[in-house]
């Protein structure tokens, strides 16, 4: 990835950046496109980039945008482009239909384990009562480990209702991949993430968290991150 | 010509022509669904993508720029990659997870045969 903070490529001195190289164009000095297209592969970027959203779209895009996250800002853009010049019907949306449909398939697949380990260690009518409990029914201590993670946090407080929404969880036509909410700067912080992902678990249908006697905890466990 | 301008010739302020390339997806009583991929793709880019495909697949099309465009809106830094990279996250933990509560049943199982074999 050509994306880089540093000015190497700037109309300065060192020639023409990967855009304006494109772009065929005079590179002045404080390009905008300068830091993060360097003359040599960042002109192959660029092109995607531009025969998708527009130069100009994206310069306008890119001064609404502070300095410190425009490298990351021009490898999304640069990733989308080019997902959606591999696939131009669908662009990137078809990787999130998959990637949710794994996500629902692997819900499933946990639920099920988790209700067959709930069988297992259910005590048994004929079993001696042994010394260690170890056929006690389960109890909160043996749930996972609280993990600041969002699939840990939804199987922690909501174990029975985890199979239900998975069973929600459906691969869904595209309406409703369309309804997905935004993500808002997921990746400055772990706290982000936990709003972003609460937010897209109550998007997804997600019923609410019962309060089992830990239900403090779980607003405590997601503001913790 | 189309007696009601489709949403984008009325954004565009120009005539909507009986071929026009945006009236199938761009009905008139949505106004900002146009104007939301305006401001990302701007109108020649999403012409030109749309006269690239067939017919029966500009629907899903518009559709999956219209999300595209309007996760952009919504987080200009990271758009719609910000949903795969946490979809992504959501995956890894799921397999890990799985892996955990394999291991468990596994356990789980071994106790209660040796629990059954010690009953005999």
């Amino acid at each position: 990835m050509s994306s880089s903070g540093n000015p190497s490529s700037s109309g300065g001195g060192g020639g023409p950046c990967g855009a304006c190289k494109f772009l065929r164009r005079k590179c002045v000095a404080g390009c905008i496109f300068a830091p993060y297209f360097d003359s040599e592969q960042g002109a192959a970027h660029f092109a995607a980039v531009h025969k998708v959203f527009g130069a100009s779209n994206v310069s306008k895009l890119l001064l609404h945008i502070p300095e410190h996250k425009r490298p990351d800002a021009v490898v999304s853009i640069c990733f989308e482009a080019q997902a959606r010049l591999r696939d131009p019907i669908y662009g990137c949306v078809s990787h999130i239909v998959s990637l949710q449909q794994q996500v629902v398939s692997l819900q499933t697949e946990l639920s099920y384990l988790q209700a067959h380990l709930a069988t297992l260690e259910l005590p048994q009518p004929m079993a001696p009562v042994s010394s260690s409990g170890s056929l006690q029914a389960l109890s909160i201590t043996d749930l996972p480990t609280i993990s600041p993670s969002l699939y840990d946090l939804s199987s922690f407080f909501e174990p029975v209702m985890s199979s239900t929404w998975a069973m929600q969880q459906q691969p869904r036509p595209s309406d409703h991949v369309f309804g997905v909410p935004s993500s808002s700067s997921i990746i400055g912080g772990g706290g982000e993430l936990q709003a972003l992902a609460r937010e897209f678990i109550q998007g997804g249908q997600m019923p609410a968290q019962p309060s089992l006697g830990t239900g403090g905890s779980a607003s405590t466990v997601i503001k913790r991150e | 010509m189309n007696p009601k301008r489709c949403a984008a010739c009325k954004y565009l302020r120009r005539r909507c022509p009986k071929d026009c390339i945006f009236a199938p997806y761009f009905p008139p009583n949505d106004p900002a669904k146009f104007a939301c991929i305006h401001r990302i793709y701007g109108a020649g880019n999403v012409s030109k993508m749309l006269q690239q495909l067939p017919d029966q697949t500009r629907a899903e099309a518009v559709e999956s720029l219209c999300f595209e465009a309007k996760c952009r809106v919504d987080d200009p830094v990271y758009g719609c990659v910000g949903i795969i990279h946490l979809l992504q996250t959501q995956v890894q933990n799921a397999q890990n997870e799985l892996a955990k509560t394999q291991a468990e049943v596994a356990v789980a199982q071994t106790r209660l045969s040796q629990t059954q074999n010690s009953d005999f």
